[in-house]
């Protein structure tokens, strides 16, 4: 009964994920464009309410983010000359990209032509018009937007936003009501009261890493941008995103979000005082399906929040990032990402004929209004293409936005008065079915080099590309990079138990022994490097200590079927037959499948006939 | 003789105006006069006409418009702070809105201040303001030294400052309460247009 459990924890899973909500709705035809004769008198029945309740009125209608109805004259008359003005403005309807190369779905644009007709309504005084031509009001969806959830998870609290100050971020915690695996077409975020939160966010935490971050359970916690702690690569947080007027987007089958048991949805919110004292108290709407995924995009992020280092005064300080492709891929969808100083922001795709094609430019950044946009077609990228980022910052005082008064150096950094320079695209690689490489790893691993390259420095960046090499078998490689990185931050937890769990898999657990015991020293309460070592020092035949970090391991997750099965076997290896048989039916009892337990627990049978339990 | 007449006819005419005009304010003052500001129990006020020696200070603000509600606790908190100098007032100058609407929406913001509708805009012309929130200052004289903008936290719809950097109100009231010219005379609010209203 030699055999024992080679598996290694794991060390690297990939989230392949990024579903993103679609905004406006569709309520009807689209209104025709109104070609303006310089003589016609515009009424508001025949020529605006059609404007108003295609482009408006999904905010503008009571319950949702609008801070006034637009459904009827009287509504819109007694705001008729600002809307003239914000439309002019470009302020309303919220819509920050330019007319760029490719188009992107639920555009949120008024015509050049509307535009004029809104002003010219205005100006000959705001007229109703005949009753006849009134078309019939917008029939939007109340409640939950695509039909009853299978599931709603409501904060246990809500959060309290005082009436006045600054804006606020914070972060709600759920835990996924699953006990298995389910796949998620659809999530809709009803963040509370709309009219308070801006936009918000869902970061999925498989590793409980948010939690550990309140200051007691059930309290959230507050941030812009928090740092989901993860040794599962997860190459990115920003999945779902909800702002003012968004319909949660269906994904079609096979690109379904997996749901595991014990993962944690993080709700980032972003809320503005409204004068008044306002609670709130998010819920999500889950929505499974029975189709698993089987096509896995991912996010790309580019970024250089490292270059960030805007001196006080400066109005144009540019940050660049650029990736060459290494597989076909289509982008999905694009999410740039900035603080208060960023102005303009402008991703590109030069193609490997040089052609040079924009995927998205923000000319005036606003971070209230931001958005992860979604292409009304996928955009077709070859292998060789080079998608760049160039952002631009003004960190003077004539941008009203500046965080300081006055104004003061700035770098890179998660709170809402540093800076970021991040863009993601959500793309699907193309996959050959059948091919062994996976599009997806060679993806991951050059933006992973791409990142070392940028930053040298980083433990994360090294970290990463180490995982990634570790996990297509480029062991040599994959422990020079986990060099690095322990080289950076000796006593990382992660890093050292990765690194141990590499050289384990390399045939000399003797040599795993001393990372996994500094992961330990670092991180007491760390299963899988519990785990490792006792993998280590059984396959050392040490199973008197192995035994030990077994325990440590099952106390620490319970529900852990391989920590089970090694324990039950190394304790039959020590002679404690009764106890090995108790724990090796344990791993059964959590996985009736797992050839482990199953084999040594007949073996053990069949060694002591007359050991009945 | 006829000229005689004709002179006492003409004198006659405005006395019988007065004594019309005494009677009837006489027998209407209680309540509102369509051309007037009232108060939300409908009894007409003239703020001007109160707090003498004071200042008086008109907020106009509306119920749904987003940028006056979020300067409901600064301009409850600045009346609290200069309420030695002056005396303030919510006006609501929206004809639609009913007191028990106005009362409901006090309460709702934590305003502790005496509102007034201004249907007519008596308050708005006298003011020279156009958005909500905007505010005009009347010095103990009731000369109008300072309407518009409350401070500069809004640069436009949608940009904000994180804090205001100039704060017309408050400067205004501290200068006309030791009897000075405030800064400036008027600054441009952003907000609601009331000229949209009916």
């Amino acid at each position: 009964m030699k055999r024992l459990g080679r598996t290694l924890a794991i060390v690297a899973l990939f989230l392949l994920f990024a579903a993103v909500l679609s905004t406006q709705i569709r309520s009807g035809p689209a209104p025709q464009e109104q070609t303006s004769t310089p003589n016609l008198q515009v009424t508001f029945n025949r020529d605006i309410a059609p404007i108003l309740f295609h482009n408006c009125a999904a905010c503008h209608r009571p319950g949702e983010a609008g801070p006034f109805p637009l459904l009827t004259y009287a509504d819109a008359k007694s705001h008729a000359g600002q809307i003239a003005f914000v439309t002019q403005s470009k302020f309303m309807p919220p819509w920050l990209p330019e007319t760029g190369d490719f188009k992107l779905a639920d555009e949120l644009r008024l015509s050049e032509e509307q535009i004029k007709l809104i002003a010219k309504w205005v100006q000959q005084g705001a007229i109703e018009g005949a009753a006849s031509d009134l078309p019939p009001k917008p029939d939007f969806v109340e409640g939950w937007q695509i039909g009853k959830p299978d599931l709603i998870v409501k904060a246990d609290k809500p959060y309290h936003l005082p009436a006045s100050g600054t804006d606020q971020y914070w972060n709600f915690i759920f835990r996924t009501p699953v006990n298995r695996t389910r796949w998620l077409k659809a999530i809709e975020i009803r963040p509370g009261d709309k009219r308070v939160v801006h936009h918000a966010n869902i970061l999925v935490d498989r590793t409980e890493s948010a939690r550990a971050q309140e200051s007691s359970p059930g309290a959230g916690l507050a941030g812009m941008e928090i740092k989901i702690e993860s040794e599962t690569f997860d190459p990115d947080s920003h999945f779902l995103f909800w702002k003012p007027g968004t319909i949660p987007y269906t994904e079609p089958d096979g690109l379904a979000l997996r749901l595991d048991a014990q993962t944690d949805l993080v709700l980032n919110i972003h809320l503005q005082p409204s004068g008044k004292p306002e609670w709130i108290q998010p819920s999500l709407g889950l929505y499974f399906t029975d189709h698993p995924a089987t096509l896995f995009p991912m996010l790309l992020q580019l970024e250089n929040d490292r270059k960030l280092d805007i001196p006080p005064g400066e109005r144009d300080f540019i940050v660049t990032d650029e990736f060459t492709l290494p597989v076909d891929v289509q982008v999905l969808a694009i999410y740039p990402h900035a603080h208060y100083l960023a102005k303009d922001m402008q991703a590109f795709a030069t193609l490997p004929d040089g052609t040079k094609k924009s995927l998205i430019h923000i000319a005036k950044w606003d971070l209230n209004w931001q958005a992860v946009y979604r292409y009304d077609s996928p955009v077709e990228l070859p292998a060789g293409t080079v998608i760049s980022m160039r952002y631009s910052y003004d960190n003077s005082a004539e941008n009203v936005r500046n965080p300081n008064n006055p104004p003061k150096r700035v770098v890179g950094g998660n709170r809402s008065s540093d800076e970021m320079a991040h863009l993601w695209l959500q793309v699907l690689p193309h996959t050959v079915p059948g091919e062994a490489s996976d599009p997806r790893r060679l993806l991951q691993e050059a933006m992973a080099r791409h990142n070392v390259d940028k930053n040298p420095a980083d433990f994360e960046a090294h970290y990463n590309l180490a995982a990634m090499l570790q996990v297509r078998g480029a062991a040599a490689e994959a422990m020079q990079q986990y060099e690095m990185a322990l080289r950076i931050r000796p006593e990382d937890p992660a890093a050292n138990n990765a690194f141990g769990g590499t050289i384990i898999a390399s045939g000399h657990p003797e040599a795993a022994v001393q990372y996994l015991r500094t992961a330990l020293r670092t991180r007491p309460d760390y299963f899988d490097a519990h785990y490792n070592l006792g993998i280590a020092l059984a396959m050392q035949e040490n199973f008197k200590e192995a035994v030990e970090e077994f325990r440590a391991a099952v106390r620490i997750n319970p529900r852990d079927a391989n920590a089970e099965a090694n324990l039950g076997t190394a304790l039959a290896e020590i002679g404690n037959l009764r106890e090995a048989q108790a724990h090796l039916e344990k791993a059964l009892a959590i996985d009736p499948n797992l050839a482990l337990a199953r084999d040594n627990l007949e073996e053990l049978k069949r060694q002591s006939p007359g050991e009945k339990p | 003789m006829g000229a005689d007449r004709q002179t006492l006819r003409t004198i006659s005419l405005p006395r019988l105006v007065f004594t019309t005009v005494v009677l009837f304010s006489v027998l209407f003052l209680p309540v509102a006069e369509a051309q007037q500001a009232s108060d939300l129990a409908g009894a007409a006020v003239d703020p001007l006409k109160q707090s003498p020696g004071r200042i008086v200070v008109l907020v106009f603000v509306r119920t749904d418009c987003p940028l006056s509600n979020r300067y409901a606790p600064l301009i409850q908190e600045l009346s609290v702070k200069y309420a030695r100098e002056s005396s303030f007032w919510l006006v609501f100058p929206d004809k639609s809105k009913s007191p028990e609407e106005i009362r409901s929406y006090l309460k709702e913001y934590g305003y502790k201040l005496s509102a007034l509708r201004d249907p007519e805009r008596v308050l708005v012309k006298k003011s020279g303001v156009k958005v909500t929130p905007e505010v005009a200052v009347f010095n103990a004289k009731r000369e109008l030294v300072y309407h518009g903008r409350i401070d500069n936290l809004y640069e436009d719809f949608g940009r904000s400052r994180r804090a205001a950097t100039t704060h017309e109100l408050a400067d205004s009231i501290e200068a006309a309460s030791k009897g000075l010219p405030p800064p400036i005379i008027s600054a441009d609010g952003v907000g609601c247009f009331i000229s949209d209203l009916q």
